[in-house]
């Protein structure tokens, strides 16, 4: 009875043109990906399915680096931006608020693009950068090559600048927000029995303020890991990060790679779709505690 | 009355097509049978529609401003330029040649390599007409691998060369003395160096791509037997020299080969600092254009290796249903003409170069192509020709990326 009732399909008829985008546009393009790794492209002949190339690509020693290279990345940067990001917004609500000005100004690295964020990492950090150059003015180093190598590096330095610059303030945004919105009572009652600032923090806020610092870090580690013109501008040549090492084998002119392209991408889904799953159950966790 | 008359008209108009079929078949046929005067005169008057790469805009000024009003001059041709690359023209070729349909658009192409490979694997090409022309026959070595084959595919006469590209290394006269000039040389420039020398990310750049296929003819004996590879494994069997040659080198690269410059563009920046000693070009002019934009030094010198540098041809040739073959011909034997590519020569107007061999040319010629002001940087066209070694088969290619990628990036 249920089916014929014209209200139970009305939300669905008014979701119909978000659902078009979805499905089409981005379901569609997945299950092609996931097609494609499968060993099914009729293009080139190939039509018969098979897990023989993500066999190889787990046998590809390349494949292993890249992938705990962005791991690595990933964990990293995500780590020191919750660490920092928190800390930050601590102190950002301790500020009266004339100081208004800072609060405007740590959002500015959210909108500014990737690309130009890459950019300014370059310029600043190569071993012909700004800081190369003044150390080397300033005689602290002899040759400018002896200026650390920050870009392009195996350690992946220069990238990691680049996410703690552009997640550090994302962190504090959200951070604060939940910060501002915790009863302040409690920490006057804190301070009234003798707490100190850190217990304060320690026991108060950073307790109540848990489910976001998780979120966040979730929605950064992910988006790091996914994330291609970074690593692509300022990443070595080996190893390379795993949307970095798709894309090449995507862009040969070899049709035959693209499999091998398709496998590493539905692997990167893969770990994305993970992350989604270990979010949901913080934030069920959180909700069952409360 | 009616139904009978509608009847009329398609038979009618099927067999006007039949007629207009063969025809058109029959004209082809004779086309390459005519003497060339007879095909002059059949381009009198015509219009040619040219169907070219438009994204640089000398080279489509050379087009538009010299080469079309020349052509006006000469054969009162008027030459349509198309700014459709490759794989654009190729689809709508193709899908004209699975309909049938014997009267296109299109006259002229610019092609090479891969893209003329697939023209040629599905029929999509006029031919053989580069013989016909008097300007192939007089200025061109036809012997040459440069001229027989494509990225190493057999020309056979379908398209016709109208420029070229050749490898050039750049380094800086201030820094070091001389430029090496055998590989052993060049080798030791590297060793002695350390540090100050690198190649683009192969894998990611082209120009990375030839300097690793330099290396390969280097270091396993040149470049003949590249040409006939039937075999991946054959083929990775031969390279592993010179791939384990590129992987001892990396302890005297820029950043002892921890990392590649992923562009030749950002090759030229670290040439430019002083971070690096040389530099690349899939061209043998671009260093002279960057001395005088100001990017690089003065001081700044081409040079190529003992055995020669890689360079590729690229051609025009004239699609299956082309309306107006003989105008075409006319305008593909004018571009070769020696008029024609002295203009093209000229780093002002554009900068490629000859197809001619230098010594096809007469005393006379070879001194107005020598008068040239080609830049100081740049290498003379007949030092060029003598250093000059054919590209690999095109499907070689990105095998030799993915064993580089394996064996030394790592």
């Amino acid at each position: 009875m249920k089916l014929v009732n014209s209200s139970f399909w009305k939300p669905y008829l008014l979701l119909l043109p978000a659902l078009i985008i979805l499905v089409g546009l981005f379901l569609g393009g997945v299950a092609l990906a996931i097609m494609q790794s499968l060993g099914y492209f009729p293009l080139l002949g190939l039509e018969e399915f098979t897990f023989d190339y993500f066999r190889e690509i787990f046998a590809d020693p390349h494949f292993l680096t890249s992938l705990g290279y962005s791991l690595y990345i990933s964990l990293v940067s995500a780590v020191i931006s919750v660490i920092v990001g928190v800390f930050f917004a601590f102190q950002l609500m301790r500020l009266a608020d004339r100081y208004r000005v800072i609060n405007i100004l740590y959002k500015l690295p959210i909108i500014v693009p990737h690309i130009v964020v890459a950019l300014l990492i370059f310029l600043l950090f190569t071993q012909s950068g700004f800081w190369a150059r003044l150390a080397y003015r300033l005689g602290w180093i002899e040759e400018m090559s002896q200026f650390p190598a920050l870009i392009f590096d195996r350690r992946g330095i220069g990238i990691i600048f680049a996410y703690l610059w552009k997640q550090i303030p994302f962190v504090t945004l959200i951070v604060y927000t939940i910060f501002k919105n915790i009863n302040q009572r409690w920490e006057q009652v804190a301070l009234n029995l003798g707490a100190s600032k850190i217990q304060v923090f320690w026991n108060i806020y950073l307790p109540l303020a848990m489910p976001g610092i998780a979120s966040a870090f979730i929605i950064i580690f992910a988006f790091s890991f996914g994330a291609f013109e970074i690593p692509l501008l300022l990443g070595p040549s080996y190893p390379r990060t795993l949307p970095v090492l798709a894309y090449q084998r995507y862009a040969s002119s070899d049709l035959s790679q693209r499999p091998y392209a398709m496998a590493i991408t539905v692997v990167i889904s893969l770990i994305s779709i993970l992350l989604i799953l270990i979010y949901k159950k913080i934030m069920d966790y959180y909700q069952l505690k409360k | 009355m009616k139904r009978k008359g509608l009847i009329l008209v398609i038979v009618l108009l099927a067999f006007l097509t039949l007629i207009a079929c063969s025809a058109e078949e029959e004209v082809t046929e004779e086309l390459l049978e005519e003497d060339w005067a007879r095909i002059e005169e059949l381009a009198q008057g015509s219009e040619v529609n040219f169907y070219m790469w438009g994204g640089d805009q000398r080279i489509n000024q050379w087009v538009d401003d010299y080469a079309a009003s020349r052509l006006e001059e000469e054969y009162g041709i008027e030459l349509n330029r198309v700014p459709m690359g490759p794989d654009d023209y190729l689809s709508q070729l193709l899908s004209e040649k699975e309909v049938g349909r014997q009267q296109g658009s299109i006259d002229l192409v610019w092609i090479n390599g891969e893209n003329f490979k697939e023209a040629q694997e599905n029929d999509l090409l006029f031919g053989p007409f580069a013989e016909k022309l008097p300007n192939y026959q007089q200025y061109m070595d036809t012997e040459s691998p440069e001229i027989t084959t494509d990225f190493g595919y057999p020309t056979e006469g379908y398209e016709s060369p109208w420029g070229q590209a050749q490898f050039t290394f750049t380094y800086d006269q201030a820094r070091s003395e001389e430029a090496p000039y055998t590989f052993a040389e060049f080798v030791d420039w590297i060793k002695e160096n350390p540090g100050q020398f690198t190649y683009p990310d192969p894998s990611a750049d082209f120009v990375g791509s030839v300097f690793v296929r330099h290396i390969i003819y280097e270091v396993t004996g040149g470049y003949e037997q590249y040409q006939q590879i039937e075999d991946e494994e054959e083929l990775k069997e031969k390279i592993r020299p010179a791939l384990e040659f590129l992987k001892e080198l990396k302890p005297y690269l820029w950043r002892e080969g921890e990392t590649y410059p992923a562009t030749v563009a950002q090759l030229n920046n670290m040439f430019a600092d002083g971070e690096l000693m040389a530099t690349m070009a899939y061209s043998s002019i671009l260093t002279s254009g960057e001395i005088a934009a100001g990017n690089f030094p003065d001081t700044a010198r081409t040079f190529v290796l003992e055995n020669g540098t890689i360079a590729n041809t690229h051609f025009v040739a004239i699609p299956f249903n082309a309306p107006n073959k003989a105008g075409a011909m006319v305008t593909a034997n004018f571009l070769a003409s020696f008029e024609a590519q002295l203009t093209k020569y000229d780093p002002e107007r554009w900068g490629d170069l000859l197809v001619f061999s230098y010594d096809k040319l007469s005393s006379a010629e070879q001194e107005k192509v020598d008068s040239i002001d080609v830049g100081e940087a740049t290498l003379s066209q007949e030092v060029l020709d003598e250093h000059r070694l054919p590209e690999m088969p095109a499907e070689l290619i990105p095998v030799i990326e993915r064993e580089w990628e394996r064996v030394v990036n790592r």
